[in-house]
């Protein structure tokens, strides 16, 4: 156990010297790698944090931009629904129009129709009811019936209201004609006689009498003095039944409007 | 029988004779840059690394991180000269179970070279880290008396540094090399395995406690300035370990 002085001097230099080598050949080297790996792993984490930045900020746009979208369509979608509700109601606003427009002509004309062919019935019945009253009364007629017919004839000059004989008498004076007396059927001269009497008695004293036969008054009598006139005759009646007829045909096409 | 490798003389020229120790140091030496020359020439900076790479990665990432533990320090100015005792130790013992291998190690003459490195390179880093009048006035702390203890102290913590190197690798050739004589075959290989063990627990302790000094030597004076107690706790353990 000694210390050789030589040896210790020159492993002391050894040691220096594999200090230096070991320093040149594996320290610097390694720990340059090893920083250098860091640093790019570094860079890389870095690189992959601003990448990840980027993409959850393009995540966000995308997402907002899709949320747009949604909205949009949304909307596109209900002003298309409104429009359509909105056309729907126009169009069946416009067929309803058309559907009553048309409903009304055909009632229109339905109406007219109708109201022709009551025309029609009424002046074609009424007539058809005329001439059969009047066929039947003429071929009644008879001297007991005719008596009647001048009595009550006699009878409503009688009756006559102060207008209606002052109207007549006013007629009878302004005109110089003389009264005419209109009859369906022959009449004697003593009847005669009584229908002067009584018009002298009831209208004017001492006017002058005409007669006259007409098949038209149908079994009645009718006295003429200018416009005024004052009769009784079945064709009144028949005229009134006429008219009666038309008027029931008009209130039930009324009633059935 | 030849317990000294320095005893071992392979040339001589001149007064210098090229014994064991110097030889097996320059093998040692060789194998060590060869390899780092080696696997250094082409490294990886990427994820993908070689075995031998990753190998030399781990071993110069952990001895930092041991400097670091030790010093709080920042490793990088310490990490060559550290570095370098534990990997020329622990290689110059591992060779060991090479037949005809005498460690390097176990001659005093390069535990006191290796000593004298340390004993030299504390004051360096002290001065170089704080400058030679803060670094001095060291010794003269806390009071003038205290110079002499402080001297022979440092001088018996070198000593120390030395003996415990030399007589841990040296006493285990030797027992190998008695028990060899006494019961040959199979006890000596555990033996043998026992002292690779011991080779590498030697090497660890001489690099750390080279730290140690070192770090008491720069990190004192910051620890008087910051906190009193917890310098006195790591002059204690410094004292202690030494």
């Amino acid at each position: 156990m000694s210390v050789d002085w030589i040896t210790v001097s020159a492993q002391i230099v050894n040691f220096l010297i594999l200090v230096w080598l070991l320093k040149r050949f594996l320290y610097q080297p390694v720990i340059r790698a090893m920083d250098r790996r860091e640093q790019r792993i570094a860079e890389q984490l870095e690189q992959a944090r601003q990448r990840e930045h980027q993409a959850q900020q393009q995540q966000q746009q995308y997402q907002e931009k899709a949320n747009e979208l949604d909205r949009q369509r949304e909307d596109i979608l209900s002003k298309a629904k409104e429009n359509a509700e909105q056309q729907k109601h126009e169009l069946m606003d416009q067929a309803r129009e058309e559907v009553s427009d048309i409903r009304k002509q055909w009632q229109q004309q339905v109406e007219q129709e109708k109201q022709a062919f009551l025309k029609n019935l009424r002046s074609k019945s009424a007539g058809a009811i005329q001439a059969i009253g009047r066929k039947a009364l003429s071929e009644l007629a008879n001297v007991e019936l005719e008596e009647q017919v001048i009595s009550s004839f006699l009878l409503r000059l009688k009756s006559l209201d102060h207008n209606t004989r002052k109207a007549l008498t006013q007629a009878l004076q302004e005109s110089s004609e003389p009264l005419r007396i209109h009859t369906a059927f022959e009449l004697d001269p003593a009847v005669r006689g009584r229908i002067t009497r009584a018009v002298h008695e009831h209208i004017v004293e001492g006017i002058e009498t005409e007669y006259f036969e007409s098949e038209q008054l149908l079994c009645g009598i009718e006295l003429n003095a200018g416009a005024q006139r004052i009769s009784w005759s079945l064709a009144d009646y028949l005229d009134g039944l006429g008219k009666q007829v038309e008027d029931a045909f008009a209130s039930t096409s009324s009633s059935n409007r | 029988m030849n317990i000294s490798p320095d005893d071992v003389v392979f040339w001589q020229w001149g007064g210098f004779p090229l014994n064991a120790t110097v030889a097996y140091t320059w093998l040692v030496m060789a194998l060590l840059t060869l390899i780092s020359w080696l696997v250094t020439r082409r490294l990886s900076t990427g994820t993908e690394i070689s075995r031998w790479q990753n190998l030399l990665e781990v071993l110069v990432s952990g001895i930092r991180d041991q400097i670091r533990d030790v010093s709080r320090q920042d490793p990088g100015r310490y990490l060559p000269f550290v570095g370098t005792l534990f990997l020329y130790i622990a290689m110059a013992n591992l060779l060991n179970i090479v037949p005809g291998y005498m460690a390097p190690t176990g001659s005093l003459s390069t535990t006191t070279a290796l000593a004298i490195c340390v004993f030299v390179a504390v004051p360096l880093f002290g001065i170089a880290y704080e400058g030679p009048v803060t670094y001095l006035k060291h010794y003269v702390k806390p009071t003038p008396l205290m110079l002499p203890f402080n001297i022979v102290g440092e001088f018996s913590r070198t000593i120390a540094l030395a003996v415990r190197l030399y007589g841990n690798i040296m006493s285990g050739t030797v027992i190998a090399a008695i028990l060899l004589s006494l019961t040959p075959y199979f006890f000596p290989v555990v033996m043998q395995l026992l002292g690779l063990l011991t080779g590498m627990i030697q090497a660890y302790i001489f690099a750390i406690l080279a730290m140690v000094y070192i770090a008491s030597a720069t990190s004192v004076q910051t620890g008087n300035k910051d906190n009193l107690p917890n310098n006195k706790l790591s002059n204690n353990n410094t004292d202690k370990a030494g």
